[in-house]
């Protein structure tokens, strides 16, 4: 089917008029090269600035370091300050940290006739010399302590805190739909209600999306306390903000044809938009959906990092203890999560395409 | 309004009625026409004379500059669109339907005027017009297959017969045809032409319909009216639609014109 639009009058067309005689011989004729002069000056305009960008963010400092590392991988150097300091963190990080050990004085109400799954008690005793104030003397004071091992418990701490950075990711994900859907409707040019609401609309969605998550995670923090609720408030402003956008352009640019014939027919806007717009759209609107799922499950370990619940919180608590065995697992556990949710977000798109 | 509707004479009454568009187009110079209950009534003219905004006028998709249209007594102005709308169906030359949405969907798209609009956001149709959603994709020769078809699948003709149910869903008194068969080959054109002619005679349905085909329109037509420039040209039986009306309708066409001229005589 040919996508003509809807047919509008028009005038006869007038001849075109060429100054002269009659329209020029094809020898007159010239088919410029795509590019002009003022491209190339953008061109070289652009590598100017690039060029003094590049001293103001050290990119010489990066290259030497680069190649020294590169050298020093290959053993024509004897030492590089990038390839010892990643050495030191990768010796820090590994092993990973699966298991958890707790001093049971530690754990409240701890029971020892019911354990946890998988784990036991371990006891340590240990003997150190001390000085006895009464008798003057080196005694060795025997103290005996008792350690829960749980052998996994670590991983299951991660897997937890895991779960959660997704839950958040998924609240918030649902919430900037609710919210932008009203948002869209209002911000796109044929559906809003006049220009005040439009442009409060429009400038609401470039608001939103102008405020980077891990900023306005700071100030909900703040506002909300150490936990999941700044995360998902932060990610879901953004998003919203983000979704309100291309919802709207998509609103606008889906074809007015069918819109047109519930029109004609009395048909009133929530009409329309169900039944001849939102068939239309969908596939967008579920595409950047999971699209915006997907970075807030990224972005959810991110703001975790200033305190708004989840994996982040957990790994800069143990990134500031130098704990790097667990920070490992962390980002292990990260890696994983995020190329899982990828390869699913591609298979959904793929079968909704 | 203080005065009395006039008796019902005309079903579609235009009343000097003028179109100039934002752009300085004149479309209409003071275009009169009636056209009684039950007519099939073709409009013929060349592309831009006016047709499609004659024809929009009179669901209010194009608000005429000057003049008025009438629909069965009622004005048709910003205040009475609702309710006049509900009782025209209108065919496209593009067909107008949701690509993505299945033939049932599209076909129930015609009740929404007269479903809930809650209901309507649900998805959900009342068991009456599911029936009737049923009985004319029968009528309009679709069967049970093609019922959860996506549209996108099926042929043009096929297309503009889920059109045509459409716009038959709540038995409207008035069905207005842009070009129905602009974009469908001369065979597919006929059926779909019979079609509508015998849903519009079943039901008493006047029928204004815009076409470009000369032949078609004698074949078809109760009243062949033709534009030209924004005025109408000729108003009459299809039998009076002579070859030299057909020149001051067209102009002096070139050769395919000539080709038409002589099947005609």
């Amino acid at each position: 089917m040919s996508a003509v639009g809807h047919r509008t009058p028009v005038r006869p067309a007038a001849p075109v008029r060429v100054d002269g005689a009659g329209p020029r011989p094809p020898s007159a004729w010239d088919i410029p090269p795509p590019y002009s002069l003022r491209s190339v000056a953008v061109v070289l305009l652009v590598a100017l600035a690039a060029f003094f960008a590049a001293q103001r963010v050290e990119m010489g400092r990066m290259l030497a370091l680069t190649g020294e590392a590169a050298l020093a991988a290959v053993g024509l150097r004897d030492e590089s300050q990038v390839l010892s300091g990643l050495d030191k963190l990768a010796g820090a990080m590994f092993p990973l940290q699966i298991s958890e050990r707790t001093e049971t004085a530690r754990i409240e109400g701890f029971d020892p006739g019911r354990l946890p799954w998988l784990s036991r008690l371990e006891v340590i005793e240990t003997s150190e010399p001390r000085l006895d104030p009464d008798t003057l003397k080196m005694e060795d004071v025997r103290t005996r302590r008792e350690y829960l091992v749980q052998p996994v418990g670590y991983l299951r701490h991660v897997a937890l805190k895991m779960l959660e950075t997704i839950e958040i990711a998924f609240w918030a994900t649902l919430l900037a739909v609710v919210l932008s859907a009203p948002l869209a409707w209002c911000s796109a040019r044929n559906y809003t209600f006049n220009r005040a609401t439009y442009v409060t609309a429009r400038g609401i969605v470039s608001l939103l999306r102008a405020v980077p998550e891990l900023i306005s995670a700071l100030f909900l923090v703040l506002a909300y306390g150490f936990g999941p609720i700044a995360g998902v408030l932060a990610l879901a402003l953004h998003a919203c903000g983000f979704l309100g956008k291309f919802y709207a352009e998509d609103i606008e640019t889906a074809d007015d044809k069918p819109q047109e014939a519930l029109r004609a027919i009395g048909a009133n806007k929530l009409k329309i938009m169900r039944f001849a717009v939102l068939p239309q759209v969908m596939p967008q609107f579920v595409a950047y959906t999971l699209y915006v799922l997907d970075r807030n499950v990224r972005m959810a370990t991110v703001v975790g990092l200033v305190g708004a619940g989840g994996i982040g919180q957990e790994l800069k608590g143990r990134y500031d203890m130098y704990q790097y065995g667990h920070v490992g697992t962390i980002l292990v556990a990260i890696f994983i999560t995020v190329f899982l949710l990828d390869q699913l977000a591609a298979r959904l798109r793929k079968r909704l395409g | 309004m203080l005065e009395a509707p006039a008796p019902v004479m005309h079903m579609l009454a235009f009343d000097t009625v003028g179109m100039r568009y934002a752009d300085g187009t004149q479309a209409l110079h003071a275009v009169s026409l009636a056209v009684p209950a039950g007519q099939f009534c073709v409009v013929l003219g060349s592309s831009g004379a006016g047709k499609s905004t004659l024809l929009r006028m009179v669901n209010g998709l194009v608000t005429p500059s000057s003049g008025t249209v009438c629909v069965a007594g009622v004005r048709v102005e910003p205040r009475a669109l609702r309710g006049v709308r509900r009782r025209i169906g209108m065919i496209h030359q593009q067909f107008n339907l949701v690509q993505r949405a299945t033939v049932a969907t599209n076909v129930l798209c015609g009740a929404l005027p007269e479903v809930s609009t809650a209901a309507a956001l649900a998805g959900c149709f009342p068991a009456a017009f599911r029936r009737r959603a049923c009985e004319l994709v029968a009528q309009v020769g679709l069967d049970e297959r093609h019922l959860h078809r996506r549209v996108r699948d099926l042929s043009g003709g096929q297309q503009q017969r889920v059109g045509i149910a459409r716009a038959f869903m709540l038995d409207p008194a008035v069905v207005i045809a842009d070009e129905p068969v602009a974009s469908l080959d001369p065979r597919t054109s006929r059926e779909v032409l019979d079609l509508l002619k015998r849903q519009a005679r079943e039901r008493g349905t006047t029928v204004l319909c815009s076409l470009h085909q000369v032949d078609l329109a004698r074949e078809y037509a109760d009243r062949i009216v033709a534009l030209r420039h924004g005025r109408i040209v000729f108003d009459g039986p299809p039998a009076a639609c002579q070859p030299s009306v057909l020149t001051a309708v067209y102009g002096q066409v070139p050769v395919p014109h000539a080709a038409l001229r002589e099947a005609a005589s």
